[in-house]
């Protein structure tokens, strides 16, 4: 019981304290802490469908950057929507696109479907670039609105929704239960009742409409976007490390990876005006999370003893084929 | 369902009716004209050499692998070629010959799983019964990938259990298993019989298939070449012989 009580009144103390921080620091760290809480929600998203249920997304820039194009093309000059009207539509759109990729590759192996959404990010790309009403390459503005608080806030709240919904219905509900089954041996799961195509298409439409809302505030927020800035494959690439340095599969895991890689590349960018070194640390993390910290940063707090890179072996297995969740 | 039930109950159809069912894989023909009933509340026991399409016949009728011909009616349903989730919904319940852990979960949500589509109400009461029962209870908590190859086993014997299912597909669920909890699997067999399950269970032991089973059938290179009462085949020398490598 001890453990559990500690939790939850660190978690106490860190909602107090985020709610505070507006008046504890200056605009230039609430910006910081802005990001932070952005790439710890992204984290999230990514992990609901990487860690749970162990499908691999390569394009998980996609559903940000339709979130953000959407608000961006309402809130311009000729349609003038109000920021929150916007989150609705980009929330069907970016469900409707999940829906139309997932359906058909999430029956298959991880593979399939790691590919489709890599391509449909690079779609998004090029189409985004040459299309007149997105602006092409130069980007799109949006209404200008320059209240970091309102940003903090706005993040705040979105992370702790998504945080909330994943600890609901992956941790706590029949839901989560499903997914972890698939996850872990698609067969049994499907021998048991679960119709795993339909369960993975559930997450994956949730994991993307969430990225959607983290685009859209990150639209309003910077005021300015192109192509590159929310479809680029780099933001994925930060989702995926952030989640394998956290913990593949946990619930907090991704908020401490997120965390800890933006601030590092933060003060990469204070130090060295340059992010380019960010690249080559995200490469690194990559490989020597995989070889010594296969559970992540998450995995060293568990009560169960796991074997090294569980849930990762299963997700990687279910890339390759054959894995360890697929015998027959 | 119940509907379905009320139709083929009454009307004494066996709960699992197989007709001229084929599979291959590549050049091997590893079921070749399978038929075969088995009736309501039977315990029927399925035995043949290695290799002998056992395990892919429970494949095929459990959903797990598609069949190229024939035919599968389960309950009153035609369930050839469909999806094993809807299989498993119409209730059938089936265990992998080799474990198939849900490694990442612990031993208690690997059977909350299993009542996770169907009948979740009371499914933790169950799920701890079950854990008594099958005498898992100090490994609850763990993660079901750190429990031996045996009590693997049993929990997949447990998930079983938890079905709830009308037809029960046991693939050698009491290989490697000690023989005090060997004793605990065939006691609960009996009692999910008398609850009204029906069950087919793959076995090499014959001990075991002597005290459990009603009637045997006989595979043996994709088709079933024998099916009667333990004795009659075990008097059947040249089947015993033939299929079982050994004479009794
Ligand atoms: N998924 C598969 N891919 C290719 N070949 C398979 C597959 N499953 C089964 N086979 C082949 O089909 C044949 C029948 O195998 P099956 O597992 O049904 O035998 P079995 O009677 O259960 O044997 P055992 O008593 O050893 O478990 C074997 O030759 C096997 O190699
Ligand atoms: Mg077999």
């Amino acid at each position: 019981m001890k453990p559990r009580w500690a939790v939850f009144l660190l978690l106490i103390a860190a909602i107090v304290v985020l709610a505070l921080l507006p008046m504890l620091v200056n605009n230039y760290w609430l910006r910081i802490a802005t990001g932070a809480l952005m790439w710890a929600g992204l984290a999230c998203s990514w992990n609901m469908l990487g860690g749970y249920a162990g499908y691999i997304n390569f394009g998980h820039s996609a559903f940000f950057g339709l979130g953000a194009y959407v608000t961006a093309l309402l809130m311009g000059d000729r349609l003038a929507w109000p920021f929150f009207a916007t989150l609705p539509a980009g929330i069907v759109v970016t469900a409707l696109f999940a829906i139309i990729i997932g359906a058909p590759t999430l029956r298959l192996r991880g593979a399939y479907f790691a590919i489709a959404t890599w391509a449909f990010a690079e779609v998004l790309i090029q189409f985004a670039s040459v299309m007149d009403f997105t602006g092409g390459i130069g980007g799109i503005g949006l209404p200008p609105f320059l209240d970091e608080r309102f940003f903090y806030f706005a993040m705040f709240g979105a992370a702790a929704l998504t945080y909330l919904i994943t600890w609901a219905l992956f941790e706590r509900s029949r839901f989560g239960l499903k997914v972890k089954a698939l996850r872990d041996h698609e067969p049994a799961a499907e021998a048991i009742g679960i119709n795993t195509s339909l369960v993975k298409l559930q997450t994956f439409v949730l994991s993307a409409v969430t990225a959607s809302v983290f685009g859209a505030i990150f639209a309003y927020w910077v005021t300015f976007i192109n192509p590159k800035s929310v479809f680029g494959g780099d933001i994925t690439d930060q989702m995926v490390v952030m989640v394998l340095l956290g913990g593949l599969g946990s619930l907090w895991g991704p908020a401490l990876g997120g965390v800890a890689l933006f601030v590092v590349n933060r003060i990469i960018w204070m130090y060295w005006g340059d992010t380019a070194f960010y690249i080559a640390i995200l490469g690194a993390a990559i490989v020597l999370v995989v070889l010594f910290l296969p559970n992540g940063i998450a995995g060293m707090f568990s009560r169960r003893v796991a074997k090294s890179g569980a849930v990762l072996d299963k997700a990687v297995g279910n890339l390759v084929g054959g894995g360890p969740g697929r015998p027959s | 369902m119940s509907a379905a039930e009320g139709k083929t109950a009454g009307t004494g159809e066996p709960i699992l009716v197989v007709r001229e069912l084929h599979c291959h894989f590549g050049g091997i023909k590893a079921v070749n004209g399978v038929s075969l009933d088995v009736g309501r509340r039977e315990i029927a026991g399925l035995i043949g050499p290695n290799g002998s399409g056992k395990s892919t016949l429970f494949n095929l009728i459990s959903g797990t692998v598609t069949p190229d011909r024939g035919q599968i009616r389960f309950d009153g349903h035609e369930i050839g070629g469909r999806k094993a989730h809807a299989i498993a919904r119409l209730g059938l319940a089936r265990t992998f010959q080799i474990p198939a852990m849900f490694d990442n979960m612990s031993v208690t949500e690997n059977l909350l799983a299993a009542a996770a589509e169907g009948h979740w109400q009371g499914a933790r009461e169950r799920a701890a019964d079950t854990l008594a029962l099958l005498k898992l209870e100090h490994v609850a908590d763990n993660r079901a990938s750190d429990l031996s190859g045996g009590q693997q086993k049993l929990l997949e014997f447990g998930r079983v259990v938890m079905r709830q299912a009308s037809l029960i597909l046991l693939d050698e669920v009491t290989a490697g298993v000690h023989p005090n909890i060997r004793k605990i699997i065939v006691e609960a067999i009996a009692r999910l019989r008398e609850r009204g399950t029906t069950v087919l269970v793959i076995e090499h032991d014959m001990e075991m298939v002597r005290n459990v089973c009603d009637r045997i059938i006989v595979m043996d290179a994709g088709r079933v070449v024998a099916t009667g009462p333990f004795n009659n085949i075990v008097r059947n020398s040249e089947v015993m012989q033939t299929y079982l490598g050994r004479p009794q």
